[in-house]
Order: C-alpha cells, then sequence, then structure tokens
C-alpha cells in the first residue's frame, strides 16, 4: 500500500498548499465572495487526509512485509485461496436503484413518492445484506446450496485445490 | 506590405478593438500566436512524420525498437513549456492590470441596468434611455435602447443586473462584464472611434436572450455635450418611441419606467 | 508473416491447470441478465450502450439547434424549445455520455482485465450504479414531458435563473435530480474502482506495471470523489432555494447568486478532466499497442496526469473571469500551468509512435484524430485562460468551439477505443473498410461545424442565442457550421451502423487481434466468468507481450 498511500497523501499536501496560498491571496486582494472556494479546498484536502491515512494505516500494518500485488516477483501461486464472494447476479441493486429514483421523484412530484422508495430503498438493503451472509469457513467447490445465496459464486486462484 | 510583415501585424484573425484596450488585446494575441503556431506546427509535424515514416508497410518484419524513456529530452520539454506560459503570463499580468482598472475621476459614469430582456441606461442627471429588442424581429434595429458615450473620454459604467444574470458585450470594445445581482461590477472604456455599435447580452437569461440588444453610439465630445445639455433631467428616452418623456426622478427610481414592457424586473 | 494476421500462441495456456475455480450455478440469459448481472463485463456494456443512445440523443438536438441557426431569423423551432435544446444536449452529452462511457463503460469492462482481478471489489454495488446512471438519465428526458418543458437555463443552470420564479415546473427539478442521480453514480463508481485497483491486482501487478488507462481512470476517481460531492451540495441547496424558500442564491434574501458560480464550477472543471483524462488513457493504449511499443515515458506520464489531475482543482473561477469578482493573476497562472503536463503526454505519445511499427488501422486513425484535433483545442485553450483575452470572447462561439474541440478530440479517441476494444468484448472485429469511411466523414464533418466557429466568436456571436441579426456578418459561417452538423451525423451513423452489423457477422477476432500488450488480451474474446483461466507472469507493464515476444522483453520493471 505504499505507493498508494503516497499518491493520496501527495494530492492532499498539493491541496493544502493551494488552500493555503488561495487563502493568502483572496485575504490580500480577493473578493469576500471567494471564501466559498476556500471552504471547498478545504473540504478537499481534508476528504484526502481521511482516505490517506486510512491507506498509511493499512501499509504501516503489514510491517513491511508487501502483499503479493505489491511484490516484483510474485507468481500467481503467491495469490492463491479465496479471494472474495463476487455474486454472479443479484435483484437487490436494481431494487434499490428504483427505490433512490422514486426518492428523486420525490423531490420533483411530491412527499407521497419517498413512500415507494423509502419500502424500496430500506427492503433492498436487508435482502442486500443478507445475500452475502456466509460463513468465514466456506471452502469453494463446496455444494453452493449451503452457501447464503443459491448463486454465489467465490472466485480464488486454486493452484493449490486439490479437489 | 512585405508579407511577413503584414502577417505579423494581424491578430491571429483576431478583429480589432476600438478602444484605448485594444493595444493590450492585441499584444496577447500576438504573442499566444507567436508561441502557439510554431508549437502547433512542430507537434503536428513531428506527428505526420512519425506516421509516414514508421508505418508498418505490408510484408514488412522489422522489429520496431523498445525504447521507454529518454531523460534529458522529457526534461527539456517539460521546462521549455514551463518557460513559455511563465512569458505569457507575465505580460497577461500587466495588460490585467490596465485593462481592469478603475479610474477615480471619469469623464463620464452611467449606470447600465440588465433585466429580461432589455437595456436601461440612466446618467448622472437621473436621464433614462431604455428598451427592449422586437420579440418578433431580430433583424429589426429600430427600437433597440441606445447607450450614448463621448470618445476620447473615460467613461465609467456600472452595471446591474435587476433579475438573473447577463453580460454587457459590445464585439468592438473586446470586452464583457457580467450583471449578477449581488456584486457591483463597474468598469471603464475609452473609445477612440466614434461611431454606432451592437450591443447584446451574452448570459443565458430567459426566453428572450437573443433578443436583448442594445446599440452603443460614440460621438465626439463636443456633440456629446451638445446632446447632453438637451436631456432633462430625470426624463426618459424610449427606444421606438419617438420624443423625450418627462419623468419624476422618484418614480424613475422606483423602477416606473418599466409599465409597458413585457417583464417587469423582479426585485 | 505478419504477427497480426495469427492467432499468437500463448506459452502459458493449453496444458497447464486451470487457475480459477469456479462454483457454477444458474446462469441468466437476455433481459434478466441485464437486469441482475453484477459481472463488470455486462455493467460495462450495459454503460457503454446507454451512453450511446445518449449521445445519439444529444446529436438529434444538436441537428436542430444548427437547423435553427443555419439562417438568420430562423423560426425552425420556438425560442423556450431551443433552450431546451442546448440545455439538455450539453447535459446529456457531459453527465450521460462522454464521462460514463469511458470511465464507466470501458473503465468497468477493462480495469478488472488490465489488473489481472476476476471481478470489481464490490459488484453488486456496482450494478447499482448503472441503475442509479440510467435513472438520472430517464429523469433528465421526463422534463420534455412536462407542460413547462425540460431545463432551459444552459447546462450549468446559472442562478438566480434557476430559482423558482424564473425556471418554474418540474423540468428544473428533473435536472436538478436527474444530475443528482448520475453523479451519485459516478462517485459510488469511482469508490469501487479505487478499492479494486488497491486491493485485487493479480500477483505482481504492483502499481507501476499497471496500463497507463488504469491509471488515468484512477486518477479520474480521485477527481470524481472530490468534484461531484461539491455538485450534489450545490443542487441541493438550488432546491431548497426552489421547494423550501431558501436563500442561498437569491440577492433578496442576502444570499449570494454569484455562490452558485463558485461551487459549481469548483465541479464543473475537475468534470471536464474527468472526462479528457480517460480518453488520454484510450488514445495511450492504443497508440503503444498499434505501434507495438512500449509507452514512451511511463513514469512522465503518469506523473503528469496527476499534475493535470491536482492542478485541475485549481483552476475553476477561470470560467468566471468576466464575473469581476474572482482573483484573476491566481486563476491564470494555474490554468496556463496545466498546459505544461499536457504538452509533455504530447510528447510522450510522439515517442511512442516513433521508430515504431505504425498499424494504421480505424483504431489507430481515430487516436490520430484524437491528436489533431485536441492539439487544436489545447491551443485555444491556452487563448481562454488568459483574462484578457477571454474577456474579448468569453460566452461567444469561440468558447464552444474551443471545448467542442477538446471533447471531440477525446471523443474521438474513444471511437479509437470502440474499435480497439469491442472484438475483446464481442469475439468480432468492426468492419475496417466502414470505420475508415466513418472516421473521414467524423473528421471532415467536425472541422467544418467547428472550425468557422472560432471565427464566428472573434466576430462577436454569443453562444445560446437562437437566432441572429442577418446583418452582422454571421450568415455564411452559421450555414457552413450547419452542413457540417449534418456531414459529421453522417459519420457517427456510420460507425454506429458498423457496430450493429459488426457485433454478429465481423471478422472472429481471437484472444489478441491487435498483438496487445496489457492483460486484457491474456483471455479468450469475450472473457469467460471472473476473467482468467491462466495468467502470464508479470514482471513489467506489459506482461502478454513478454510472453508473445520474449526477444523484445520490456526492459524497466522486469
Amino acid at each position: 500500500m505504499k505507493v498508494e498511500s503516497r499518491t493520496v497523501l501527495g494530492a492532499f499536501s498539493f491541496l493544502v498548499i493551494l488552500a493555503v496560498v488561495y487563502w493568502v491571496l483572496v485575504a490580500l486582494h480577493g473578493s469576500s465572495t471567494e471564501r466559498s472556494g476556500i471552504a471547498m479546498l478545504v473540504f478537499s484536502f481534508s476528504a484526502y487526509a481521511l482516505l490517506g491515512t486510512y491507506l498509511l494505516a493499512q501499509y504501516l500494518r503489514r510491517h513491511g512485509i508487501p502483499r503479493a500485488e505489491d511484490r516484483f516477483d510474485a507468481t500467481q501461486e503467491d495469490g492463491a485461496g479465496v479471494i472474495d464472494y463476487f455474486p454472479a447476479t443479484s435483484i437487490w441493486p436494481v431494487a434499490m436503484g428504483l427505490g433512490m429514483v422514486f426518492g428523486a421523484c420525490a423531490l420533483v412530484w411530491g412527499l407521497w413518492y419517498l413512500a415507494i422508495g423509502v419500502v424500496l430503498f430500506f427492503g433492498a438493503v436487508f435482502g442486500w445484506v443478507t445475500e452475502s451472509d456466509y460463513t468465514e469457513d466456506v471452502l469453494p467447490g463446496s455444494d453452493p446450496d449451503e452457501l447464503g445465496s443459491s448463486h454465489g459464486d467465490y472466485a480464488s486462484t486454486g493452484a493449490h485445490q486439490d479437489h | 506590405m512585405h508579407p511577413l510583415t503584414g502577417l505579423l501585424a494581424t491578430n491571429f484573425g483576431s478583429p480589432s478593438g476600438v478602444t484605448t484596450q485594444d493595444h493590450y488585446v492585441r499584444e496577447l494575441w500576438r504573442l499566444s500566436g507567436y508561441f502557439s503556431v510554431p508549437i502547433g506546427l512542430i507537434v503536428l509535424g513531428l506527428i505526420t512524420f512519425a506516421i509516414v515514416r514508421y508505418r508498418h508497410r505490408p510484408g514488412e518484419d522489422r522489429k520496431p525498437s523498445q525504447f521507454q524513456y529518454h531523460i534529458p529530452l522529457e526534461a527539456t520539454y517539460t521546462i521549455i513549456p514551463l518557460v513559455i506560459v511563465a512569458v505569457i503570463f507575465g505580460v497577461m499580468y500587466n495588460a490585467e492590470n490596465h485593462v481592469t482598472k478603475v479610474s477615480a475621476k471619469p469623464s463620464v459614469a452611467i449606470t447600465v441596468d440588465g433585466f429580461q430582456w432589455g437595456w436601461r441606461f440612466v446618467y448622472h442627471n437621473g436621464h433614462v434611455q431604455i428598451g427592449t429588442g422586437d420579440y418578433n424581429d431580430i433583424n429589426n434595429n429600430n427600437d433597440l435602447p441606445v447607450l450614448v458615450m463621448p470618445s476620447n473620454e473615460t467613461v465609467q459604467l456600472h452595471v446591474v443586473s435587476l433579475d438573473v444574470v447577463h453580460t454587457f458585450y459590445v464585439k468592438e470594445f473586446l470586452f464583457n462584464r457580467d450583471l449578477i445581482p449581488g456584486i457591483n461590477n463597474t468598469f471603464d472604456v475609452n473609445v477612440t472611434k466614434p461611431g454606432l455599435y451592437p450591443g447584446q447580452c451574452n448570459n443565458i437569461c430567459g426566453e428572450y436572450h437573443a433578443y436583448m440588444r442594445f446599440l452603443v453610439d460614440v460621438m465626439t465630445p463636443t456633440q456629446y455635450a451638445a446632446w447632453y445639455a438637451n436631456q432633462p433631467a430625470c426624463s426618459v428616452t424610449t427606444a421606438g418611441v419617438p420624443g423625450t418623456q418627462k419623468g419624476s426622478c422618484s418614480a424613475i427610481n422606483a423602477g416606473a419606467d418599466f409599465t409597458g414592457y413585457t417583464q417587469a424586473p423582479k426585485g | 508473416m505478419t504477427i497480426l494476421e495469427e492467432r499468437p500462441q500463448l506459452p502459458f495456456e493449453a496444458h497447464e491447470p486451470s487457475l480459477m475455480e469456479i462454483v457454477p450455478g444458474p446462469r441468466p440469459r437476455g433481459i434478466v441478465k441485464f437486469v441482475t448481472s453484477t459481472d463488470h463485463k455486462q455493467i460495462g456494456l450495459n454503460y457503454l450502450f446507454t451512453a450511446l443512445t445518449g449521445f445519439l440523443l444529444a446529436g438529434l438536438m444538436a441537428l436542430v439547434m444548427r437547423t435553427q441557426l443555419i439562417v438568420p431569423n430562423n423560426h425552425f423551432v420556438t425560442e423556450n424549445v431551443y433552450n431546451e435544446m442546448f440545455t439538455i444536449h450539453g447535459t446529456i452529452m457531459l453527465f450521460v455520455f462522454a464521462g460514463p462511457f469511458a470511465f464507466a463503460g470501458f473503465g468497468n469492462y477493462m480495469i478488472p482485465l488490465m489488473i489481472g482481478a476476476p471481478d470489481m471489489a464490490f459488484p453488486r454495488f456496482n450494478n447499482l450504479s448503472y441503475w442509479l446512471y440510467l435513472g438520472g438519465f430517464s429523469l433528465l428526458l421526463a422534463g420534455f414531458l412536462t407542460n413547462n418543458g425540460a431545463a432551459q437555463f444552459g447546462w450549468f443552470g446559472y442562478a438566480p435563473l434557476t430559482e423558482a420564479i424564473h425556471s418554474p415546473g418540474p423540468g428544473a427539478d428533473l435536472w436538478i435530480v436527474g444530475i443528482g442521480l448520475t453523479g451519485l453514480s459516478g462517485i459510488f463508481t469511482a469508490v469501487n474502482i479505487i478499492t479494486t485497483v488497491f486491493t485485487l491486482r493479480a500477483p505482481g501487478m504492483v502499481m507501476f506495471r499497471m496500463p497507463i488507462f488504469v491509471w488515468n481512470i484512477l486518477v479520474t476517481m480521485f477527481l470524481i470523489l472530490l468534484a461531484f460531492p461539491v455538485l450534489t451540495a450545490a443542487m441541493a441547496l438550488l432546491w431548497i432555494d426552489r421547494h423550501l424558500g431558501g436563500g442561498f442564491y437569491d440577492a433578496s434574501k442576502g444570499g449570494q447568486p454569484i455562490l452558485w458560480q463558485n461551487l459549481f464550477w469548483f465541479f464543473g472543471h475537475p468534470e471536464v478532466y474527468i472526462i479528457a483524462v480517460p480518453y488520454f488513457g484510450v488514445a495511450t493504449e492504443i497508440i503503444s499497442t498499434m505501434s507495438r511499443k512500449p509507452v514512451f515515458g511511463y513514469k512522465g506520464m503518469i506523473a503528469a496526469t496527476l499534475s493535470i489531475g491536482a492542478l485541475s482543482m485549481g483552476v475553476w473561477a477561470h470560467h468566471m473571469y468576466t464575473t469581476g469578482a474572482v482573483l484573476l493573476p491566481f486563476f491564470a497562472a494555474m490554468s496556463l500551468l496545466i498546459a505544461v503536463p499536457t504538452g509533455i503526454k504530447f510528447f510522450n505519445w510522439i515517442g511512442t509512435m516513433w521508430r515504431g511499427t505504425i498499424v494504421l488501422n480505424t483504431a489507430m486513425l481515430f487516436c490520430l484524430g484524437f491528436l489533431a484535433i485536441f492539439l487544436f483545442g489545447g491551443i485555444t485553450g491556452v487563448i481562454l485562460a488568459q483574462p484578457v483575452l477571454d474577456f474579448q470572447v468569453h460566452n461567444t462561439y469561440f468558447v464552444v468551439a474551443h471545448f467542442h474541440y477538446v471533447l471531440i478530440g477525446a471523443v474521438m479517441a474513444g471511437f479509437g477505443g470502440l474499435y480497439y476494444w469491442l472484438p475483446k468484448m464481442t469475439g468480432r472485429k468492426l468492419s475496417e473498410k466502414w470505420g475508415k469511411l466513418g472516421f473521414a466523414l467524423l473528421f471532415i464533418g467536425f472541422n467544418l461545424t467547428f472550425f468557422p466557429q472560432h471565427d464566428l466568436g472573434l466576430r462577436g456571436m454569443p453562444r445560446r442565442i437562437e437566432t441572429y441579426n442577418a446583418g452582422m456578418g454571421w450568415n455564411f459561417l452559421n450555414e457552413l457550421s450547419s452542413i457540417g452538423a449534418y456531414i459529421t451525423a453522417l459519420g457517427v451513423l456510420v460507425n454506429v451502423w458498423n457496430i450493429f452489423t459488426s457485433w454478429r457477422n465481423g471478422e472472429i477476432a481471437g484472444d489478441n487481434p491487435w498483438d496487445g500488450q496489457t492483460l486484457e488480451w491474456a483471455c479468450s474474446s469475450p472473457p469467460p466468468d471472473h476473467n482468467f483461466e491462466a495468467l502470464p507472469p508479470i514482471r513489467s507493464e506489459r506482461p502478454v507481450w513478454d510472453a508473445n515476444h520474449p526477444d523484445m522483453l520490456t526492459k524497466v520493471g522486469h
């Protein structure tokens, strides 16, 4: 995570300098309406401070041991194992999306749209979260019906798989 | 005129202005042209050369050279553009200070009010020139409000919006300035050539934005003095309506001269 | 023997065991697949199709505008309809087409492939992004069905024109929420792509071995995270003004109309780099593949892209020079500076072509078109960066010409990307014959449309006017421009025709029709579920090239 954190923290540093220079120049020569620009720059570098610090923490946590994707000489075997749960299909994103669109319609045409939107949205949240309900020690290759969802997919690099 | 001198003397396509600012604008167009034309030609030339010289010919089996970097070359084409933009910035900063300078003692001060969709010019003695364009016929130039001003003198224009954002734009002045509610905008013009110049609103302001035009009548100082002497205090000249009506200053301040227009100012 | 005609034998395929264990499940087809699939490839295709639909619709609006302007005092459409046209044309082109086509279409499809990942980090979230995008697009268009019509105040919607009293009706609100939804979609995509690039790379794919396209999209995503929330906030304040009696942008209530401009352009300028930077990445990939060379100055390219992204946060008020309320020298300096890294990229592209073996197929032609057109647009940008010159041409057709040169220059690279990557996505190449004709029509038509507009602007023609006086000297140039627009439309149609007919009938592409260098060419066309059956060893930024050409290994990073 070294390069990642440095990229974000580098952007953060640049934005800090930009904000300070702009602040000073506005105070000396600018008009009061430019204070909004200062505010936006401050929020911008704060956002990157947040992200950059998180990435830096992730980097430092590893105490210098690089991940497989950060090693110059890594092979595919180094990345073997379960990567993550990648569901193939899911109805919940479209349900949630519809809920948000109805919510947007509420902003245009009237609050009653929000009723539909809220039901769809929070229903979708519930469905989404329970869909990815799975236990840690499930191995890929086992019976899919025992997993949280009948069309769950695990992707892994399985160079060590025997079954 | 020698062709090269002629080319260099142009503004690379830009028209000449009629104000004292024209000199600064022209200088910047030339500077921009002197840098951008050679750079553009070099870059295009390199691209053309590359695709002609190094294109893949059928049946060819050449192994292209796999070089990946050349630090001195990369440094060169980083530093030279930096120097160029620094030069442009320097010249521009100087020009900008001249162009945006507002005089403490202008010869004439006029308030320009923009509204949907016409113009209102208020002179020092309260005289008003007001009008909108013909919303049915954009070719009709007869009913446009006229901004009268003297040449060769510093005319200070204070632009005010009465509703939405408009922009005061006269092509020959080579200048745009926005009319924004809440922002006090003042600028100076000093027109060197008397004449009649068309102006237009230059910021989308609603349905008839295209028709929000005006004319600038630049007279010699003597003619202007005579014209101004003939405008009674707080009188109103309405575009398209012959003669000048006598108004009252309080009524004008209250916006009474807007009655009769399709769109009164909204606050 | 020409290497490009043969399907290269990848030394790591066939006999080695498959590296991916996929749990088989029911595989949906058709409309169910379109709606529920979380596969980044399907979602990428969804975005590409929707974006192209937006492109065609907005293009139709452009034709309406150019027809209205072909002669002075024309009455082809009414004033309100014309104002709707340029507003929605701009909004769709920027929010629905140009940005999402590259970063959500190509980005979603290609990034996991290019870094050796099985999918995006958050596949369902990815799908949600698409629905928000489609929803926002639909709401934008819904404005046309309302009584007062769609939004009519220009794509940057300056207050107070957007206040309820000046723009009554739901059209403006639909514009607000439409953009809000597409903006949310962009933010979610940014979160997804950044996480994917940071956490799902294949072993050996260190950050500085990623393709330039991936780096460019990464920078774009960083910009989205900063810019779109500001836009959402600005829109929220506008909605409050319109519906809850707020006075943020209302001078009579103590607000500041210019606040809108500051907020909007703080978003608006990074937005145009959000649009342009991915296309720079597409161009880099195509130019390096078609020249059969590595990218010249790889780290310099990355540094330049990062500089462009960083600097773009500090230039927003160059859109506000004529307001009289901004610090002119600061923004002029920053705007002029941003030309430098862009120039570096240009020289690096030339260096990539230099002494290569350049194949001049349609994809490469589109990239060359991009180079020529964007160069010109960039130069007029340097002119506009100077306040004194901007005072002259602000809001005239000179600006319209400038931004169409840079935007359509970028879109040219996007079309090149279609010719380059559709064979990977569909398994079939597009017709070179139709492609070259389409390119020629587009290039000629585009220049005929927009080159005269520089002069129109210098002659004083403002933008966003529905008609003009016959005696201003603008007649001939407007005619030329409109004729060019029809030719451009023809070029677009030829390309669309090509896409449709080649989808099922094109020549079979195979895994690697262009002798490509990056990882997306290591899998079949189209790629299987979860992308990779086998991966070559990743020892440089060109793993597939290294595997195919051991005699021309990439030196740096090896």
